[in-house]
């Protein structure tokens, strides 16, 4: 098994740039390729070329080469053969998990099944082969269950194990693990890099650094088209340019940066491991300066209230228990396995679900009189995806349509609108088709689109899918200042990293009720809890515990300056 | 996921047979008293479907449809009981009007051939999985691309209903009031209707991709996950439907005039 890729160069149809810029690199057989850079990069276009995708599908202009070799010792030229030909060797799991499927099977199973039986493959094969991979993924439980109904993360284990079951020579995976809580990314990560042990190629995008550096034999680095660097995770993420490249290095290495700490080969180490074999904690090595413990707890005044909250869908099915929560004015963190309850729990603080027991206070007042419409301008719901909620032509416009529904004259709505974008950094951007834009793009003017609206309360699911080193300092750069104007702001979220940086309160959700809610400080140090509810620890905290301190940092910011620096 | 194909899993005895050899009774069925020409030959059909739907515990799920067909039927005995052009013989008053022989034994005719394929064709569709139909059809050696359209149908339409569902909610959630006068509707229109096109169209995109990545253009003999077995069940139903058909046949033959 082997890739070779010479000179690759492809420009998209009514494109003028090159999405691929003069590519060149090889990848031999059992090895784990990451690659990184920022969204626009051209990771997802590789991607594409490597399954022949590129040029097959998307037509447009096309150079190079890309000779697949596979384990059959067939060498084939993926822009000579159909894309048909190319997956029998080279599988591709793409981002989009909904789209993935095929839209034409009624269970997991069968839809797992789909693709071996249009290679012909014996059904005694079949039956085992869906069988090893519903259980490699944890997905054996929902095999009956009509793959559409099942939760983004879910549906992302789907689609992953219906490639794996057709035993592809080279795996390729664009940002595979988006919609997964913690420790469901983490398995899927492990089970792949297992099957390069029997020599499969594995090459992975992602945005989650930590475990690019943990797994990766060697990292690609893109930027505008054209290969940066190819090179092992030390060399990569001890670069000191990897900021203009739009990506940042794993949380240990910024830790051993700030500290000046380097590996006995001048490199900065990558993993917890090594940064752990670095650092030593008391005699001799760090010494931790006295804790500026923060003074009087303020006090914080009730915002949204839960009261004795039950709801489900079907009868006999909880989806939430009895659950209490008081909201205030600190920012607020949602965390927990998929299917958790979180998306409902957020959907009955906004109106949009009636709960079945229980009450929902907004400031005081019960939210059960009030319609959804006109509790808009007062609690802001941003959906996960942004395909669900535009439909304007200009992204301006787009953005003014809330603003307009609750009551704001043109010109005030305009103004709001031109705030917001400024916000999410998309002022140059006013007058495109938010459909001519990216996800990554678009999900920020879905953002501004209710920021426009002024809301007391901001809700964010899932603000950081998709999102590269830029568009999450954007995102926390707007909760900062949302945070200081008083207004709430509560996320769901997997990116445990994201929420040590900029949230206060932490909840922990599981199968319907509340695991663990106390400052983020807190409950991040609550290691059994977390794993319980399928999340881990934040990276830093990790290491911190591993070294022994007697602190939680959360941040290598914080760390550093904690370890004195 | 609410389903809209009208498949009920009982495990009764319909349920069990296969989707061709049910697809031949209807055929037969409904071909057969046409054939004969003759109008106590409809009850023949009509009886048999009737007793498999009642046996097979499908009967109440007909009942509404079942309704519906003998109100139409209704309308047309009394528009052709009365207004047919070919009515002489007066049958009977009711009141003022007359209805007539011709017009309604016309009514007869046409009300028994609706309750005839109806019958027959709830007991194909009620007691049938549309992808297992579809598998069957491939076997046979119908396109994969037309397998691919029928059952992507059944997914789809449940789907978009629930993409509908969603946009609503991120649509109210903007303030956009979706409740109330036929104006508010309109407006509302839109901003609902807008995203679900644009998604589809999107997500028709990258579902292209899916299935290419799967090897759907594969052109390679495909598997097929369920056992095809002859079953001996096959063989007396497609019998049954022949002597139906020859029995109309000769029916027709001896009553020629």
């Amino acid at each position: 098994m082997e890739i070779k890729v010479t000179k690759l160069k492809y420009r998209y149809p009514q494109s003028k740039t090159l999405a691929l810029n003069d590519i060149s690199f090889e990848i031999h057989p059992g090895e784990f390729i990451g690659v990184i850079g920022e969204n626009g990069s051209g990771k997802s276009t590789l991607c594409q070329a490597l399954v022949g995708l590129v040029p097959h599908f998307y037509r447009g202009a096309y150079g190079g080469k890309v000779l697949i070799t596979n384990s059959s010792n067939q060498t084939i030229e993926v822009a000579k053969v159909p894309v048909s030909k190319t997956c029998t060797s080279v599988g591709l799991v793409f981002q989009n998990p909904f789209n993935q499927l095929t839209g034409a099977k009624e269970t997991v199973f069968e839809e797992v099944a789909y693709g071996l039986q249009n290679f012909g493959i014996s059904k005694e094969e079949i039956f085992r082969r869906v069988e090893e991979a519903l259980r490699l993924l944890d997905i054996e439980a929902y095999r009956d269950r009509n793959p559409f109904d099942l939760s983004g993360g879910q549906m992302q284990r789907v689609a992953i194990a219906s490639i794996l079951a057709m035993h592809p020579d080279i795996i390729v995976l664009d940002e595979p693990t988006s919609q997964l809580d913690p420790q469901g990314s983490e398995e899927v990560f492990a089970a792949v890099d297992r099957l390069t042990k029997t020599g499969i190629i594995v090459i992975m995008v992602e945005h989650k650094m930590e475990k690019i550096a943990k797994y990766s034999d060697r990292v690609m680095l893109l930027h505008q088209g054209r290969l940066i660097d190819f090179d092992t995770p030390e060399k990569i993420f001890s670069r000191d340019d990897l900021e203009q490249y739009g990506v940042t290095e794993p949380a240990f290495t910024q830790l051993c940066k700030k500290l000046g700490k380097t590996l006995p080969n001048g490199l900065y180490p990558v993993t917890l491991e090594a940064a752990g074999g670095l650092l030593t904690y008391g005699e001799g090595g760090l010494a931790e300066s006295e804790a500026k413990e923060t003074a009087l707890k303020p006090q914080y005044a009730e915002v949204l209230k839960a009261e004795h909250l039950t709801f489900h869908y079907t009868e006999g099915v909880p989806i939430l228990k009895d659950v209490n929560l008081t909201l205030d004015g600190r920012t607020t963190a949602i965390i927990g396995q998929n299917g958790a309850g979180k998306t409902t729990l957020v959907k009955l603080f906004k109106g949009l679900l009636k709960p079945v027991e229980g009450k929902i206070f907004f400031q005081g007042e019960d939210i059960s009189k009030h319609t959804v419409a006109s509790l808009a301008s007062k609690v802001g719901f941003v959906f996960q995806n942004p395909n669900d909620q535009i439909f304007k032509t200009s992204v301006l416009d787009e953005v003014m349509f809330g603003p307009l529904n609750i009551g704001m004259r043109q010109q005030e709505a305009k103004e709001k609108a031109l705030e917001a974008l400024e916000l999410v950094k998309l002022s140059d951007y006013a007058q495109e088709n938010p459909y001519d834009m990216g996800l990554s793009q678009r999900k920020l003017v879905a953002i501004a689109s209710i920021l426009a609206m002024n809301p007391q309360v901001l809700i964010l699911d899932e603000p950081t899918i998709a999102q590269d080193y830029k568009g999450k300092e954007i995102i926390q750069s707007i909760i900062r200042k949302l945070r200081a104007e008083g207004k709430t702001v509560i996320t769901i979220i997997h990116d445990m990293d994201f929420v040590e940086e900029c949230f206060e309160r932490t909840i922990v959700f599981a199968k319907g009720s509340v695991l663990a809610d106390g400052p983020t400080r807190e409950v991040f140090a609550e290691k059994e809890i977390l794993r319980k509810a399928y999340l881990e620890q934040p990276h830093m905290t990790q290491l911190c515990q591993a070294l022994g301190s007697r602190r939680i940092y959360l941040t290598p910011q914080e760390a550093a300056e904690g370890f004195g620096q | 996921m609410k389903s809209i194909s009208l498949y009920t899993q009982n495990g009764s005895f319909l349920t069990k047979l296969e989707p061709f050899d049910k697809l031949f009774y209807v055929l037969a069925s409904v071909a057969a008293p046409s054939i004969a020409g003759q109008l106590p030959a409809y009850f023949l059909p009509i009886g048999i479907s009737l007793v498999l739907l009642i046996h097979s515990r499908l009967f109440k799920k007909a009942l509404p449809m079942t309704v519906v067909g003998l109100s139409l039927i209704l309308t047309v005995w009394i528009v052709q009981g009365i207004f047919s052009q070919k009515n002489e013989t007066p049958l009977f008053h009711l009141g003022p009007v007359t209805f007539y022989q011709e017009g309604c034994l016309i009514a007869a005719r046409i009300g028994l051939n609706i309750l005839n394929m109806f019958f027959s064709f709830a007991c194909f569709v009620f007691s049938t999985r549309p992808s297992d139909l579809v598998e069957d059809m491939e076997r046979v050696g119908f396109s994969p691309k037309l397998g691919y359209v029928v059952n992507s149908v059944f997914q789809m339409v449940p789907q978009m209903t629930g993409a509908v569902g969603t946009i609503t909610d991120a649509q109210r959630s903007r303030g956009l009031e979706t409740e109330g006068n036929l104006l508010t509707r309109a407006k509302a229109f839109l901003p609902l209707i807008s995203p679900v096109v644009m998604s589809a169209l999107i997500n028709t995109r990258e579902r292209a991709i899916a299935l290419e990545v799967r090897g759907f253009d594969a052109g390679l003999q495909k598997t097929f996950l369920r056992e095809k077995t002859k079953k001996a069940s096959s063989f007396w139903i497609r019998l049954f439907c022949a002597a139906l058909l020859a029995g109309a046949v000769v029916w027709r033959g001896l009553t020629w005039k």
